[in-house]
C-alpha cells in the first residue's frame, strides 16, 4: 500500500476525532444513566423538591439584615466589597420630561443607604433586593471548564470548592453579577440558597432574617407551599427573561427599570 | 499493512492507554455519580454548620428559656422581626448556653436602619425623622424593642 502523507495524516486525524467522540458519548452515556440516582443524603431525597424563591419588592425597606445574615451565616468576607445577596436602591428623579435612574448599593445595603437627594426631588424610590437566580439554564454552569459548578436535582446551583481552580468564566458568564471571587478560599463562590439549612429543614438565612417579609423561600414542587400560592396570585416577572436563563428567583412589583 | 503505519497505531493505542490510566488517578472516584461534577461535593456542602437557629430555638418547641421576653414579642408589631436578626446568630448558643452571643445593638443608627425616614420605602412602614423625632435619645429609652408599643 503506498500511501501520501495527505493521506495519513487524513486518515490519523479521523481516528483522533473518532476517538474523542466515542469516548464523548461512552461518558454521557454513564452519566445519564446515573442522573436520576438516589439522594447523596439519606435523611433528604432530592428528587422530592424543587427550590423557588419570591422576592416582594413592594415591602422590601433596604435595612440590608439579609446581607448581613447572609455574610455572617455563610462567612462570606466582610471587608471585601464582595455580596451572595445585596440590596439595590432605584431612585428616579425627573427634570421637565427628562427622566434620571440613580441606582446605588453601599456596601449591599448592609450599612443602611445615605438621603442624599431631597425627598421632593424624587418622583419615585423602591429597593430590589438581588441574589442568584438558581437559573434552570445556568450560564455560569455551562462555562466551567472543569465541572466545579453544577445543578443539583433539587434545583440549586452549587460551586465545588475543592475542584475550582478559580479561573473566574462563571463570574464573567453570569449575567446577574451574583458571583464573586471568594479570596479567602481562592475559589469562585455564590449564594447557595444556604443548601446546608434548606436541607435540614430550615429557611435560608436571608429568608430569616428579613423583618417584613420580603423575601420568601420554598418548594415548587409542592402545591400547597406559601410561594407557589404568591405564584398563583400575583403578577410576577423574573429579571432578564430574554436572556433564556429560566430564573427562579421571581419578583413581584418588578419595576421597568430594573435589570 | 505498512510497518510505519503499524507503528503509528501502536502510539496512538498507547496513547490512548496512558491518557485512561492517568485519568483513572486523576478523576475522584465519585465524578460523575449525579451528573458531570463530584458526587461527594453536595455532602460537603450540606454539611456545612448552621450558624441562625431560628425564633423557636430561644422559646416554644421544646425549651422555655427566653419565655418571657417571647411571650411578649410574639403579639407584638415585631412579631416578624426574627430574634437573630437583631440579636445575631445563636446556634452555638443553642448547643452550648456558657456561648453568649454579642448583646444586640442598641443604638439609634441600627434602629434607624428600618425606621429612618427614606422616600424608597412602602410609605405605610412606620418611619420616624431622626432630626426632629426622639431627641437623639435611644429608641429603647422610650420603646421596648421586643414590643415597640409596650411603654
Amino acid at each position: 500500500m503506498d500511501i501520501s502523507r495527505r493521506e495519513f495524516t487524513k486518515f490519523g486525524c479521523r481516528i483522533i476525532i473518532g476517538a474523542a467522540a466515542g469516548a464523548t458519548i461512552v461518558e454521557s452515556i454513564a452519566t445519564m444513566g446515573a442522573a436520576q440516582v438516589e439522594s447523596p443524603n439519606k435523611d433528604y431525597d432530592w428528587n422530592e423538591h424543587l427550590w423557588g424563591y419570591v422576592v416582594d419588592t413592594r415591602k422590601c425597606i433596604g435595612c440590608g439584615r439579609c446581607a448581613n445574615a447572609c455574610k455572617l451565616e455563610n462567612e462570606v468576607p466582610f471587608d471585601e466589597p464582595v455580596y451572595r445577596t445585596w440590596i439595590e436602591r432605584y431612585r428616579v428623579t425627573r427634570e421637565g420630561n427628562e427622566e434620571t435612574v440613580k441606582i446605588d448599593s453601599p456596601n449591599g445595603g448592609i450599612d443602611g443607604f445615605i438621603e442624599d437627594i431631597p425627598a421632593k426631588e424624587i418622583k419615585k424610590a423602591f429597593y430590589v433586593p438581588k441574589i442568584c437566580n438558581h437559573c434552570d439554564n445556568p450560564p455560569c454552569v455551562q462555562v466551567c471548564p472543569v465541572g466545579a459548578t453544577y445543578m443539583t436535582e433539587d434545583g440549586v446551583v452549587l460551586v465545588d470548592y475543592e475542584y475550582c481552580i478559580g479561573c473566574r468564566y462563571c463570574i464573567q458568564g453570569c449575567p446577574y453579577g451574583a458571583r464573586y471571587f471568594n479570596i479567602e478560599k481562592g475559589t469562585a463562590d455564590k449564594c447557595t440558597w444556604c443548601y446546608h439549612r434548606i436541607t435540614k429543614g430550615l429557611l435560608p438565612a436571608c429568608v430569616q432574617a428579613c423583618p417584613v417579609g420580603a423575601r420568601k423561600f420554598g418548594d415548587l414542587k409542592d402545591p400547597e407551599s406559601e410561594i407557589n400560592k404568591i405564584l398563583d396570585k400575583e403578577r410576577i416577572n423574573v429579571l432578564k427573561a430574554d436572556l433564556g436563563t429560566k430564573p427562579k428567583v421571581y419578583y413581584v412589583g418588578l419595576d421597568r427599570e430594573v435589570r | 499493512m505498512q510497518p510505519h503505519l503499524k507503528r503509528a497505531f501502536l502510539i496512538l493505542v498507547l496513547v490512548i492507554i496512558g491518557f485512561l490510566f492517568v485519568r483513572s488517578f486523576i478523576v475522584p472516584e465519585s465524578f460523575g455519580q449525579y451528573g458531570w461534577y463530584r458526587g461527594d461535593s453536595v455532602a460537603e456542602l450540606r454539611d456545612i454548620p448552621v450558624g441562625y437557629a431560628g425564633s423557636t430555638s430561644c422559646s416554644g418547641i421544646g425549651n422555655e428559656c427566653h419565655k418571657t421576653t417571647y411571650s411578649i414579642w410574639v403579639d407584638s408589631g415585631h412579631k416578624t422581626v426574627n430574634c437573630e436578626t437583631c440579636h445575631g446568630p445563636a446556634e452555638k448558643h443553642v448547643i452550648d448556653t456558657r456561648i453568649m452571643p454579642e448583646p444586640a445593638n442598641d443604638t439609634r443608627e441600627f434602629c434607624g436602619l428600618c425606621h429612618f425616614e427614606s422616600a424608597a420605602r412602602p410609605v405605610d412602614f412606620p418611619q420616624i425623622d431622626p432630626e426632629t423625632h426622639g431627641e437623639n435619645l435611644k429608641c429603647a429609652y422610650c420603646h421596648n424593642p421586643h414590643k415597640p408599643w409596650f411603654l
